[in-house]
């Protein structure tokens, strides 16, 4: 059990960091945000860990909240310029960010060592803290979910017309997605620091962008678990998929394609939706019963 | 209790005009009806009303205030309800979802609250959640709170629209055709929950195709063709008007 423990170490903190980053690219799809944006979130937190660390000489739980505050700021500051932006618009200005915060950390050698990234840091949290990190943000994303923001978000994804119509603002929550999107993946970010020991720049690029997009996709996009079925999935699919080497990313690719077009919104909430449905039918037999 | 006043509103597309002029008052405590052929305007008439489309011209009146500039949020928060021609729910969501959508303004709970699901958030929920299931029960729909709404049949849709928009506890009220596509039983039993509706003090504008059913219900109807109120007055009295039939006819 042990061994088992200390072999797949780094592929359960990558399955919960990862998860980290679905869940800030889960809150704003939720929302009917296209934003691409949690790559560069995550790179800001990455960096104001690692900084603080390294160069500052604070302590790791200082560098955590700067992580999560940079995510946050970040967040709100892009939602401003954003709010009248719909669909592929919010996805490209966000793409813009994802280069903006690439090219800084590439280029602004002296404080971030450009293209060599930051190493040496030290490793100060475990398996044991990811998890929890992940749990508290599961918490969260379920909490919201069942309460009055989650319900706002639904609304104003499905259908804005509607939402406007119920009283229900877009910028107040088209900005509380920016801003939660931004401290998960802040928070992503700087754990991420201290697992791994060094951050490069392309660690958080293209494709990151495209991985988390994914996951989301996969997993579903209205329901906590979509994020963490994808990020499980996507985090485990490579390693099983080892045998075909070079075919690998084909075949990913391929079973992804076929995953979206036969399970649109995604496994988990496809799931839900089906045992849903077969309790109501069960239920609703039942009631018959009764009253024959 | 509030009216709603409409004074001399108009709104053109690409410079051909949708609604041309319309004026009207809808009194508090009173059904007032709407109606006109496809194409007149109706829709025009409520989208303008509820901020959705700006007018080019005129006032919007709701008591005493002015909400010519106020946005479909606002309006919504001043306690102005409606109900949408091509049904839009949220098809996905349960019946009971749908219907709490419509208490969004009267929820007190804070973000943050929400966000940490403390307490008072799962108690706000909770009351809302009862407070659906009672306007549930009043529209006989109690069985099906659980099912998704868009699996349900075109009645039952258009019965969720309606408990959506009264969940939002309106002053004004404005229906869209909602029994279009009902039978006569359906009909006639949303016809008395609009009475009682109207009743509690809710000005309503009942904008409809079928004229019958209006006449049944109204003792004022505005009458509109192409954008232009063409007769107004009680139902005999519209009904006998010779525009209207040919308005009617011509259609
Ligand atoms: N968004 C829009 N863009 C362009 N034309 C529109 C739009 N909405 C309505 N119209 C036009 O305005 C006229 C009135 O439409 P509408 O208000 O829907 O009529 P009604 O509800 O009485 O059937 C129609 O000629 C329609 O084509
Ligand atoms: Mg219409």
């Amino acid at each position: 059990m042990m061994s088992f423990f200390n072999s797949y170490t780094p592929l359960l903190e990558l399955a919960l960091f990862n998860a980290l980053l679905a869940f800030s690219q889960y809150v704003v799809l939720r929302a009917g945000v296209f934003s691409l944006g949690t790559a560069a979130f995550a790179a800001l937190g990455a960096y104001a860990a690692a900084i603080m660390v390294t160069k500052l000489g604070m302590p790791a739980w200082l560098g955590l909240i700067a992580a999560v505050g940079l995510g946050t700021v970040a967040g709100a500051l892009v939602a401003v310029p954003l709010a009248r932006l719909r669909g592929v618009f919010q996805a490209l200005a966000t793409l813009a960010l994802v280069q903006i915060v690439l090219s800084i950390t590439l280029n602004w050698v002296d404080v971030t060592e450009g293209a060599l990234g930051i190493n040496s840091i030290p490793k100060t949290i475990g398996l044991f803290g990811m998890f929890c990190a992940v749990a508290v943000v599961t918490y969260l994303m379920s909490a919201m979910g069942s309460t009055s923001i989650g319900r706002a978000f639904d609304i104003i994804r499905e259908d804005e017309t509607v939402a406007v119509s119920l009283g229900i603002s877009v910028p107040k929550h088209h900005m509380i997605a920016f801003i939660l999107s931004g401290a998960i993946a802040g928070l992503a970010g700087g754990l991420h620091a201290y697992t791994s020991y060094s951050i490069t720049p392309n660690e958080y690029g293209f494709n990151m962008l495209v991985m988390v997009l994914a996951m989301v996709v996969l997993g579903g996009r209205v329901s906590v678990w979509g994020p963490i079925v994808g990020a499980v999935v996507l985090t485990a699919l490579p390693e099983l998929l080892r045998g075909l080497q070079e075919y690998r990313t084909v075949v990913q690719g391929a079973l992804l394609m076929l995953s979206i077009i036969f399970l649109p919104r995604g496994v988990a909430d496809t799931l839900i939706g089906t045992l849903r449905r077969r309790r109501i039918t069960l239920a609703s037999t039942k009631a018959k019963a009764v009253t024959i | 209790m509030k009216a709603l006043v409409l004074d001399d509103i108009a709104r053109s597309f690409g410079g051909l005009p949708a609604v041309d002029g319309v004026s009207l008052t809808a009194p508090a405590g009173r059904i007032t009806g709407l109606i006109g052929p496809n194409g007149a305007g109706k829709t025009t008439v409520v989208n303008m009303i509820t901020g959705l489309l700006k007018v080019t011209r005129g006032r919007i009146l709701v008591g005493d205030e002015d909400v010519t500039e106020a946005d479909a949020p606002m309006l919504a928060r001043a306690g102005v309800a409606r109900t949408f021609q091509n049904i839009r729910l949220i098809g996905d969501a349960s019946v009971l979802d749908n219907v709490v959508a419509g208490f969004h303004r009267h929820e007190k709970v804070g973000t943050l609250a929400n966000l940490l699901g403390l307490p008072s958030a799962v108690r706000e929920r909770r009351e809302l959640e009862n407070k659906a299931s009672a306007l549930l029960e009043r529209f006989g729909m109690t069985g099906l709170a659980k099912h998704p709404a868009g699996s349900l049949s075109y009645g039952h849709q258009r019965r969720i629209e309606m408990m959506r928009a009264l969940a939002m506890d309106p002053a004004v009220l404005l229906l869209d055709e909602p029994v279009a596509g009902m039978n006569d039983t359906e009909a006639h039993s949303l016809a008395d929950i609009f009475r009682s509706v109207a009743q509690q003090g809710v000005a309503i504008l009942l904008i409809e195709h079928n004229m019958r059913f209006v006449m049944s219900l109204c003792q004022h109807i505005y009458v509109l063709a192409s954008g232009q109120l063409i007769a107004e007055g009680d139902p005999d009295a519209v009904g006998q008007n010779p525009k209207v039939i040919e308005a009617y006819l011509g259609a």
